[in-house]
């Protein structure tokens, strides 16, 4: 030995490359544990589409009607992704508990090409081993659930035919916005629910900032209903979106027709999803169908991919992926 | 009287120290129903003709009397007497309801004996409401009305286990009975309590109605009288008096963060918590505010509380007046549920979760009602309407049942709303075209019927059946649409009506 190394270790940090820092980095920063997984779509198309590889969970999303008849399918949308949260078993007890119900969908969570393999459905002895332990809070002005002109209130045994346990949903009536924007913060900030969705009318950037911010610090997802449509693209605000907002997606939902047995009997529900903007990614488009019983979403098998089969314009966006 | 003084309800201020009546109308026109001392003086009395007292007393004020603003003033004045003791019941029609009891069983020694309780309530009473009031301490409650209306003095504490010596020289009416039993018995002879007191009971019983004995085992003590409190009597009670009174929030809720701490100890050592909690703030003038505070699950927690305390204070803000300011505060726990000292895990969160989850529920219920927070609750119907109900939120999970194949909407109509210009290929078929809210939709796809009975017991008149489609326009919007009636067989004009939205 000629000489000694002073200090081996910074030699050998910067030997190592970029993608183990970034993976220490994340190991070491305090609040990066379990509950901060993001929510996979199960769907490799969408999933490789987001930044974190599916719904950021200490985030604000926003999801849209297209237009006002398609509330029903946002509605839709949101509940196919809470019922996605499943609460996790109790110990001593595997994730196979209630497969044996559904041998038909066995397949569904061996597919190879699925890096996300989707939860197995919740059986009743699970659900009755942790009732509401991992609630979702729902909070809705008064005139949202009760007589609620123009789309009524949501069905329990609806949610039940989309695989969300109704039991599962705690509503929250508020008298006027103030109120539900206070309940949103109250309940985000509790950290007690497994997800928070609010319906709300409007929403400007100071307001999403302030509630992204709450999602963050709580680590967990706030979905933000907005029931009549943000206004239009204009050229008058620079091109951009009508109005701006610190949510990290905004889903634009908008209806499909509806997968179909062979004897004509409607199967699985479809939406037809617009990422309209995501933070750390781009836009994107496509048409899913959700199956309730395996909590799986899957590419509509006719139009897989809708943006490409519009045109070849959207498909070099798409590509340079 | 006070109630009326304070309505003053013809709009011409009395004076106190001239004759003053309050009347009723009666048999033979109005009657006296109360009169002042000056009236008292000018031998005027309860129950006389108005066109009396007049020739009597020159000048006379007469009011009507208003029974039930006196009931309100009377329960507002227990509800201040709640500082002595939880248990305070205020008399009803057949003890005069002019006063009420206090059980100062337990509590007198806090305010330094009997007679002390006596010469600070009266003082008080005096002070605050300018009400002369006569008072008594006795085991019984009727021994203790009775002293309170005919003993010479205005305070008396009757010592122990001597109602009926102290009983024996008051007149019948002590007794509180009806007229009508009075006046038989005056007409017997009986003038005072201890002349009835020595006879034998057997011809009593079987002269007179049941309630004569029954008020005299009552004022002895042989049987038990029970008071009907003016608020459920808590299970662990503080009460802090201030030397200054209070007026800010921050005020009120660090002094119930100390009155909470200082329940914590005794509710430890009972191995119980809190379900439900009343804060009463006394107000200087006499006045009481009261919140009440219900918790979803059993707790123990000092900054819950006060955190729950102070919603319901920003949400009182308007309507909860400070006045001159609180001069005592009194935090009661009113239901108390077993909460057994756990063992913390270190690796479960789930129970971290579960107490946080309720405590959101306190929140946001203590903000937004109590009525704000509901969950689903399935019913058993086959009708959607009734199939499921909203109660709110109690702590029970219920269990609901596995999905069935039938489709459900995901939003529900709460009103089936009529579908017009609906076009069917058959009549009994499913529709191929309607119009709802103003748009027509062409159906691609229709499954069904699924057919629902109307619950015949329900109505006399039984309602039309209802056949139930899933339907699907070329743009994918899928709704629930009804025919009602069974075509041919209920009706020959079958209506169309939309249900709900699939998702």
């Amino acid at each position: 030995m000629g000489f000694a190394q002073p200090n081996p270790a910074p030699i050998a940090a910067l030997a190592r490359n970029r993608a183990t820092v970034m993976a220490e980095l994340r190991r070491l920063l305090p609040r990066m544990g379990e509950q901060r997984k993001p929510l996979p779509f199960g769907l490799a198309a969408i999933d490789s589409h987001l930044p974190d590889g599916g719904l950021a969970c200490g985030a604000l999303h926003e999801v849209v009607p297209a237009a006002e008849g398609c509330i029903a399918a946002a509605f839709g949308f949101i509940a196919a992704i809470l019922a996605r949260i499943s609460s996790p078993p109790p110990c001593g007890e595997g994730l196979g508990v209630g497969v044996g119900r559904f041998c038909k969908n066995v397949d569904a969570f061996t597919s190879p090409h699925d890096p996300h393999p989707s939860l197995p459905p919740r059986g009743r002895e699970q659900r009755a081993a942790s009732p509401r332990a991992h609630p979702l809070f729902f909070i809705a002005p008064t005139y949202a659930l009760r007589p609620y002109r123009p789309h009524g209130r949501l069905h329990g045994h609806g949610l039940n035919a989309l695989g969300l346990d109704p039991d599962r949903l705690i509503l929250v009536e508020t008298a006027h916005r103030k109120e539900t924007l206070w309940a949103m913060e109250e309940a985000v900030r509790s950290a007690a629910p497994a997800a928070v969705v609010g319906v709300i009318d409007t929403l400007d950037l100071k307001l999403s900032q302030r509630l992204h911010l709450v999602a963050t610090d709580a680590g967990l997802p706030l979905f933000l209903l907005r029931s009549a449509p943000p206004t239009l693209p204009s050229p008058a605000s620079g091109g951009g979106w009508g109005e701006g907002s610190a949510a990290a997606t905004r889903w634009r939902i908008g209806t499909a027709k509806a997968a179909r047995d062979r004897f004509g009997l409607v199967t699985q529900p479809r939406w037809h999803l617009q990422l309209e903007r995501c933070r750390n990614g781009r836009p994107g488009e496509w048409v899913v169908e959700y199956d309730h019983v395996a909590h799986r979403f899957s590419l509509a098998a006719a139009l897989a991919d809708f943006s490409r089969a519009r045109g070849a314009g959207e498909k070099s966006i798409r590509q340079a992926s | 009287m006070l109630a009326a003084l304070a309505k003053n309800p013809s709009g011409k201020p009395v004076d106190p120290d001239r004759p003053f009546v309050l009347v009723v109308v009666a048999t033979g026109g109005p009657r006296i129903a109360a009169l002042n001392a000056a009236a008292e003086a000018l031998s005027l009395a309860t129950g006389d003709l108005l066109a009396d007292a007049r020739a009597k007393a020159e000048f006379l004020q007469v009011r009507d009397a208003d029974p039930a603003a006196d009931d309100a003033a009377l329960r507002r004045l227990a509800l201040w007497a709640t500082r002595y003791t939880p248990t305070a019941s205020p008399w009803t029609e057949d003890n005069g309801a002019d006063g009420f009891f206090l059980d100062i069983t337990g509590s007198a020694h806090l305010f330094g004996g009997e007679e002390k309780l006596l010469a600070d309530l009266a003082s008080r009473l005096q002070k605050n409401f300018g009400l002369p009031a006569r008072l008594a301490v006795a085991d019984t409650p009727g021994a203790a009305w009775a002293l309170s209306r005919f003993h010479k003095t205005p305070s008396f504490v009757l010592p122990p286990g001597q109602e009926a010596a102290a009983l024996a020289p008051l007149p019948i009416a002590a007794l509180r009975l009806v007229p009508e039993t009075r006046a038989t018995l005056r007409r017997l002879g009986f003038k005072t309590v201890g002349s009835l007191l020595d006879k034998p009971r057997a011809p009593f019983a079987a002269r007179f109605p049941t309630e004569l004995l029954r008020r005299v085992d009552q004022a002895l003590g042989r049987i038990d009288e029970p008071l009907v409190p003016i608020v459920a009597p808590p299970v662990y009670h503080c009460l802090r008096y201030l030397l200054e009174p209070i007026f800010t929030h921050d005020a009120i809720i660090a002094h119930a963060n100390r009155l909470m701490a200082t329940l914590i100890h005794v509710l430890t050592r009972d191995d119980v918590g809190a379900r439900a909690l009343r804060l009463c703030l006394y107000n200087v003038d006499g006045a009481v505010e009261t919140i009440d505070i219900g918790l979803t699950l059993p707790t123990r927690s000092v900054a819950h509380v006060a955190r729950l305390i102070e919603l319901k204070l920003e949400a009182l803000a308007a309507a909860c007046d400070a006045g001159f300011g609180f001069e005592a505060i009194g935090l009661a726990v009113t239901c108390a549920e077993p909460m057994p000292a756990r063992q913390t895990e270190l690796t479960s969160v789930t129970d971290d979760r579960t107490e946080r989850c309720a405590s959101l529920i306190d929140a946001l219920r203590q903000r937004l009602g109590p009525h704000s927070v509901r969950h689903f609750e399935p019913m058993a119907s086959h009708i959607p309407e009734r199939a499921e109900v909203l109660p709110p939120i109690d702590g029970e999970a219920t269990a609901w049942p596995e999905a069935e194949q039938k489709p459900r909407p995901l939003l529900l109509l709460p009103h089936a709303e009529p579908a017009e210009d609906v076009t069917a290929l058959v009549p009994d078929g499913p529709p191929r075209r309607f119009s709802w809210r103003g748009v027509t939709y062409d159906i691609t796809g229709a499954q069904g019927p699924e057919r629902i009975g109307a619950e015949w017991w329900r109505y006399r008149e039984p309602k039309p059946t209802r056949d139930y489609y899933l339907v699907e326009d070329s743009s994918g919007h899928r709704f629930w649409l009804f025919r009602e009636g069974l075509y041919g067989r209920e009706t020959t004009a079958a209506r169309w009506f939309v249900h709900g939205l699939f998702a």
